[in-house]
């Protein structure tokens, strides 16, 4: 019998396109909280979902053994039955249903009638609740409570199904000041009573107030495991970034052009508050911060698609009013969506409709597509950036991630934009395909665009960008040159410090 | 020249699975031709001249309201107030013209513009106010018909004019309002794939958020596809007024629902982005078939509406098929729970 409850053993995991976990093992000591650590990408979620029954390792070589015992967890029912319970950070609760149904979803008492039995569903909600320091009337709508308290709920619901070990994903990225410490009393309070709890984070001083052991992952590999009352949080750092900041990236060679864009004090309804900064021709202007910082509400901003409370925008000394989508790509403005699926494809239209939908009027004769016009143009952008795919009219639903991306970049290549907006523009795509993204983002910067380039991959931020402006909580928390910024000076500024 | 002679070969003896793959991609015309051959050999004089005719006569009026009710769907929606917009164009052009020739013109512009206006309306409603098509197509198709039926009192509005009239006539060989579907399909094909409003189309009904990332007026491009097709349903009802010959507030009954049924049976996804106006034409002619011959053997129309409920349900099924095949045939549904079964059954029996 060994103390460890939870094992994952040479966990692999792979999607087409890209290794999510490569040999990846953690060992997780019952009773203890234990922190998965790592940057976006790193593979957390993937480890977490196979935990949780959701995905199905690779090959016979990953094993996971629960309390000793060797387990297949192929889906979440049988994953519960083992004792484990996932709080997402899209909640799996009902709002219009009371907080007692939702605890008891399937599993309401009833009487010898089979009448549900309200009275005593509601008292054992309440004991389950006030268990956890939360006094509430159960019958209470699920969405009138607070975020804090339906992760509450969440827990009082693994609770009720006998978990053993609960894992949060990232609880901390929806909560603020006293809602955190009460959380963390909560997740104390778990511990006492011998629950294992996995804390998905990357906020190092969380890891640090909370946690007993952490475990740190890096491009789908594991990084190590460190006990935190022994660690320094700089360690922490170096294993989350890791130390191979090379010459993948490609360094500008000309300086800097004049202004092309300015950005005065814009705020919208969606998270921005008062930002302003200025973007030269033949720059890249990386934008860091943590998931929820406001980086992909600044595109949407620029883009028009969030209309501004307050500010200007002003493109090639010209304010710009009232800015909208289509009135964005007639200014020169380029946007590669953080969601390529969602925002940036059309899946079920082929590679050639989604490259010319930006650009149609380029082909467009008494009001009909030239056919030639548009074929050679969309051949003439596949080549530039070496979109691989069997034809001009492959659905782009059929292409690798990578390959999608492109897609997406070649829909702005032909309107020649002014500004480049790329939003996380290497998420989910291969280390091979992110290499030639990079060489297309230092192109279109030499080629005279100004790029501005959101991205939650420190190493990426610091590789690419000739200027940082790291964001916190919609606001611009501090610029870097690229000479003076490290990992640890954009977390800090990140994270609020 | 070795290699494609082989390749030739290697086309003339398809195998169980490429027959299947052909079947199923090209099903829906496979089946036009299965159903006229049956049809032929049920009633004899399916094929006579008076009544292919006739047929091309009636599937034109369906033809005219499917080719809008096909821009609709691609663009992600739904019409069903085309059937109310058919009846009032029906109407307007009998009260407005009274039988003579006088304002004829005046009454159709008039026609055509309360088509366009009701989709106006109804895109306003369904993009600006984010309503689902559905409900507001049907509540303004009530709406309208009430309005009429204020108007009216519920009497026959008279004839429409004689040139009404001729647009509905068969000149020997030639139905008249065969000749204007034919021209409309071509024009509405030609917008549809060739145009930038077509692509547009397909864009926001496939992915209307990408659409709008990529400088797409999204609102504005599903308003003028419930615009058309109000153009459309208004010249189809002139086209059955001409046809009928008076103006009955019944006109219009029933093409809502077979609209709709004729473009997706012709392989437009109600999901919206995937379509267009060949499939709707082949789509029109099943159904328009199936009323023929049912009428011809003279069987109640109750087994008319069987058969055709069920073609309906038949063709999206096949659609589904094809789409869960394309997705790779060991993802589907009903292997994955096969395997999850599978392996609950492991662990209970390793438990024991």
């Amino acid at each position: 019998m060994s103390d460890y409850l939870i094992e994952l053993i040479d966990i692999t995991k792979t999607f087409p396109g890209v290794r999510a976990l490569d040999n990846v093992s953690m060992k997780v000591i019952s009773g203890e909280v234990h922190a998965l650590v790592g940057e976006n990408g790193a593979g957390k979620s993937t480890l977490i979902k196979i935990l949780a029954g959701v995905f199905r390792p690779d090959g016979n070589k990953s094993v996971i053994k629960i309390a000793g015992e060797e387990v297949e967890l192929n889906n979440p029912i049988i994953a519960q039955e083992c004792g484990v319970s996932v709080i997402y950070q899209e909640f799996n609760l009902l709002p219009y249903l009371s907080v007692t149904e939702n605890i008891f979803l399937g599993r309401l008492p009833t009487k010898k009638s089979g009448i549900i039995d309200w009275k005593k569903a509601n008292s054992n909600a309440s004991e389950i609740l006030l268990s956890l320091n939360l006094d509430i009337d159960p019958r209470t709508f699920l969405k009138d409570l607070s975020v804090a308290q339906k992760q509450i709920v969440e827990i009082g619901k693994a609770l009720s199904l006998n978990a053993r070990i609960i894992i949060m994903d990232e609880p901390s990225a929806v909560l603020a000041g006293e809602e955190l410490n009460y959380l963390f009393e909560v997740i104390r309070s778990l511990k006492e009573r011998g629950i294992t709890v996995v804390y998905i984070s990357h906020r190092l001083d969380e890891i640090f107030e909370i946690a007993d052991r952490a475990t740190v992952l890096k491009d789908g590999k594991l990084v190590g495991t460190l006990k935190i009352q022994d660690a320094e949080k700089s360690e922490l750092i170096e294993m989350m970034i890791g130390r191979t900041l090379d010459e993948t990236f490609p360094k500008s060679s000309n300086g800097t052009g004049k202004k092309i864009l300015e950005v005065k004090n814009i705020s919208t309804k969606n998270l921005i508050n008062n930002v302003s900064f200025i973007l030269h021709k033949g720059e890249v202007l990386g934008i860091a911060g943590l998931v929820g910082s406001g980086k992909t509400e600044l595109a949407r901003a620029l883009f028009g698609v969030d209309s501004l409370t307050n500010g200007q925008i002003i493109i090639d000394e010209k304010t710009v009013k009232n800015i909208d989508p289509k009135k964005a790509v007639e200014l020169g403005i380029g946007l590669v969506p953080e969601d390529r699926k969602s925002q940036g494809l059309v899946l079920k239209l082929s590679i050639k409709k989604n490259i010319t939908l930006p650009v149609l009027k380029f082909f467009t004769k008494i009001g009909l597509i030239k056919k030639n016009l548009e074929i050679k143009y969309v051949k003439d952008h596949m080549q530039a950036l070496e979109i691989k795919a069997p034809g001009i009219n492959t659905v782009v639903q059929q292409l690798s991630g990578g390959n999608q991306q492109k897609v997406v970049v070649a829909k702005w290549l032909g309107t020649n934009p002014n500004v480049f907006i790329l939003d996380e523009p290497t998420r989910g795509i291969d280390v091979g395909t992110k290499k030639e993204m990079y060489n297309i983002i230092r192109d279109l910067a030499e080629d005279g665009a100004g790029v501005i380039m959101m991205s939650s991959e420190l190493l990426e931020i610091l590789g690419m960008s000739d200027r940082i402006l790291v964001m916190h909580q919609g606001e611009i928390a501090g610029e870097l040159k690229s000479d003076e910024a490290s990992e640890e000076r954009i977390l800090r500024l990140a994270i609020g410090e | 020249m070795e290699t494609s002679s082989k390749n030739k070969r290697k086309k003339f003896s398809p195998s169980i699975n490429q027959i299947k793959v052909f079947i199923l991609e090209h099903g829906i015309y496979v089946f036009l031709v299965l159903l006229i051959l049956l049809s032929s050999i049920l009633s004899p004089s399916f094929f006579k001249t008076d009544n292919i005719l006739n047929m091309l006569r009636s599937a034109a009026v369906l033809g005219i309201v499917s080719i809008g009710q096909t821009y609709v769907i691609i663009g992600g929606g739904a019409d069903l107030s085309v059937g109310a917009t058919m009846g009032t164009a029906a109407i307007l052009i009998s009260e407005i013209t009274k039988g003579e020739n006088n304002n004829v013109a005046i009454g159709i512009i008039a026609c055509l513009l309360v088509g366009v206006f009701i989709g106006l309306i109804n895109g306003l409603l369904i993009t600006k106010r984010n309503m689902p098509p559905l409900v507001v197509s049907l509540g303004m198709s009530i709406l309208v018909e009430g309005a009429r039926l204020a108007y009216t009192q519920g009497i026959i509005s008279g004839r429409p004019a004689p040139f009404i009239r001729e647009l509905a006539k068969i000149h020997g060989l030639f139905p008249v309002p065969l000749i204007i579907m034919v021209v409309l399909f071509a024009i509405a094909s030609i917008i549809l794939n060739h145009s930038p409003y077509g692509r547009k189309l397909f864009a926001v009904g496939g992915n209307p958020e990408a659409a709008k990332y990529s400088g797409i007026k999204v609102d504005r491009t599903v308003i003028i596809s419930y615009m058309i097709s109000g153009f459309f349903a208004a010249l189809a009802g002139l086209v059955l007024s001409g046809y009928i010959g008076y103006g009955d507030r019944y006109l219009g009954t029933g093409f809502n629902l077979d609209s709709v049924a004729a473009t997706i049976v012709g392989g437009t996804s109600f999901e919206g982005g995937m379509g267009g106006i060949g499939g709707t034409i082949v789509g029109v002619a099943i159904m328009t078939i199936l009323f023929n011959i049912t009428l011809m053997l003279g069987l109640p129309i109750n087994v008319q509406l069987i058969v055709k409920g069920l073609i309906i349900i038949a063709a999206v099924l096949m659609y589904s098929i094809m789409q869960t095949s394309a997705l790779g045939s060991k993802s589907n549904g009903a292997n994955l729970l096969i395997s999850r079964i599978k392996s609950k059954v492991k662990v209970r029996k390793e438990a024991k």
